[in-house]
């Protein structure tokens, strides 16, 4: 038992290595910028300007985790409010209409979500969030209707038959034995929506993606390098965090 | 006590229980034997309400179980299943103290009686207490589901095939067991086997039921001397009937004094089965066995021809 635990702890401090290594990455990367004008130089060499400047890198950062910070909050209480809905009693007639809607946002491009979205709400932060919301929310929805689909019915009939009301069976049998499959889910939609939030710049959103739509305005590749680089650091350390955290929820639901 | 009468449940156009009409009186054991699709698990399952029936009345200590809250209902009703249906995430002592700590027990008192349950089945605290479902054997796994039912003490347990998935020598075990325990806590058992030995072996009350109708029902014995018609005859095991009932006889019931002829070599306790005392006679090619008593004293014996008349004179 003893060495059991031990190997368990070896593993969990193994595995925040990765999230921290990249982490750690993108504040260099984030704080470092500036300094780091002889790389980029060598990449254009005649551009009076080789690092991206109308705004500190940290402030894109903040601005990029907030927009899908609360992109993510919305899509995670709305997807897995209406996966649960749809699979109680009451809600089932429902479950074929959600599955589709929540399809239906994912094929619709973040573009025209976009293009639709300035007229109606103007220029900044709002259409970037919406257009996030309705890409983000399928694999969400889907996942938290797959794992609680998968809840073994005979531990749900167990349940009942012991006196738990439908409440309490939710909340402390299909919730958390659900729970590594939703997750799945918000790790793709927030990873996801890391990567597409950049488009938000060209609505006037300023974030991580401002340097790169310069970039490609400007014909300044070392503007474009600069954005894709902290996004996809940014991307690796949230995935890699999520990573670490569904390996916990499994090793604790293991052989369920 | 429990009260079925003229109890049947429809599934749209299926019939799956019959008109039945049961009483299991309070500390009783019930056995309900059949062939899979039957409708025994459907008429267990109408009993803690997790199945509504369609027509007739199902009484609980002369209430009917319409004027319970389910849920409260439930509480008060073990419930054990072929597959455990334990709780993953949750470890055995947190399985096991589920319903009292539904019923809002203090922490003390849930922690005390978890204990007490986890002594009564052989799961030492300190071994099993922090162990998940997935680490236990199948046997292990259902020891805490019957500790789990039995947590807050209900009057009724249902039992729904609960050994199903075991093998023989388990099964076996925890039968032996459940007997056990039962002659302690006298609760009110109604137990689903398609099992025909598991039933005699536990049963105070046999249901035989077919085509979601009873067939018969009474004490095991009577069943076994007196079967209705072919189907509860195979049932019981056919030409394997006469040991059966063997099984069911005590030596102590139909031994003879010590006659004055040489004590037989052989020896038996009296609280052995006849089936055991005709085992034991094959064995040391012998008809006759010395009765004894719980101190290997002699208390009587015992001849193969005594029990062939004594079986032919129940039979008749």
């Amino acid at each position: 038992m003893r060495n059991n635990k031990s190997v368990e702890q070896h593993l969990t401090r193994r595995g925040w290595a990765l999230p921290l290594v990249w982490g750690a990455l993108l504040l260099v990367g984030v704080l470092g910028m500036p300094y780091m004008e002889g790389v980029f130089r060598w990449m254009e060499a005649d551009a009076r300007q080789v690092i991206y400047n109308r705004a500190e890198f940290y402030t894109l950062l903040a601005r990029h985790l907030l927009v899908v910070g609360v992109a993510a909050l919305v899509t995670i209480s709305v997807g897995v409010l209406a996966g649960i809905a749809v699979t109680r009693q009451r809600g089932r007639d429902f479950l074929p209409l959600v599955g589709q809607l929540a399809s239906l946002g994912q094929t619709f491009p973040p573009v025209a979500v976009l293009a639709l979205a300035v007229p109606v709400l103007g220029f900044g932060t709002l259409p970037i969030i919406v257009a996030l919301m309705l890409y983000g929310l399928l694999p969400i929805v889907r996942n938290t209707l797959v794992g609680l689909q998968d809840v073994n019915a005979d531990i749900k009939q167990a349940a009942l038959a012991m006196g738990m009301t439908p409440w309490q069976i939710l909340r402390r049998v299909e919730l958390p034995l659900a729970a590594p499959v939703i997750l799945a889910g918000v790790r793709t939609s927030v990873t996801i929506n890391i990567a597409t939030a950049a488009l938000g710049a060209t609505v006037g959103a300023s974030n991580l993606g401002d340097p790169i739509i310069a970039g490609i305005v400007n014909g300044n590749m070392a503007y474009v390098l600069q954005g894709a680089l902290l996004i996809a650091l940014l991307a690796l350390t949230v995935d890699s965090a999520f990573d670490v955290y569904q390996q916990r929820l499994r090793t604790r639901l293991s052989a369920s | 006590m429990i009260e079925l009468s003229h109890v049947s449940k429809h599934f749209g156009e299926e019939t799956a229980v019959d008109d039945i009409t049961l009483r299991i009186a309070k500390g009783k054991f019930c056995a309900l034997v059949g062939t899979s699709g039957c409708g025994k698990s459907t008429t267990l399952r109408m009993i803690n309400r997790l199945i509504e029936h369609s027509a007739g009345e199902i009484t609980l200590d002369g209430q009917l179980i319409e004027n319970y809250d389910p849920v409260k209902l439930r509480r008060r009703i073990g419930y054990v299943i072929q597959s455990t249906g334990l709780f993953p995430h949750w470890t055995v002592a947190r399985n096991i103290g589920l319903v009292p700590r539904l019923l809002k027990w203090s922490g003390e008192d849930v922690t005390s009686r978890v204990s007490e349950l986890m002594n009564l089945l052989g799961l030492p605290v300190a071994e099993f207490a922090h162990k998940y479902p997935h680490q236990l054997s199948g046997g292990q796994a259902q020891r805490v589901g019957v500790a789990r039912a039995l947590a807050a003490d209900p009057d009724i347990l249902l039992m729904d095939e609960p050994f199903g998935a075991l093998d023989p020598i388990t099964r076996e075990k925890l039968q032996d067991e459940l007997a056990k325990l039962q002659a302690r806590m006298h609760k009110t058992v109604v137990f689903v086997t398609h099992d025909m030995d598991e039933a005699l072996k536990l049963a105070d009350h046999l249901v035989v039921m077919r085509d979601g109708g009873i067939v018969q029902q009474g004490t095991p014995l009577a069943l076994l001397q007196h079967p209705a018609d072919p189907f509860v005859e195979s049932l019981l095991g056919g030409l394997e009937r006469g040991l059966k009932q063997a099984a069911l006889t005590r030596i102590k019931d139909h031994m003879s004094s010590l006659g004055p002829t040489l004590p037989a070599q052989s020896r038996i306790p009296g609280d052995f089965s006849l089936r055991q005392a005709l085992s034991m006679m094959l064995r040391d090619h012998s008809d006759r066995l010395t009765v004894v008593d719980q101190q290997d004293v002699p208390i009587g014996e015992l001849s193969l021809r005594k029990i062939v008349k004594e079986a032919q004179l129940d039979k008749g």
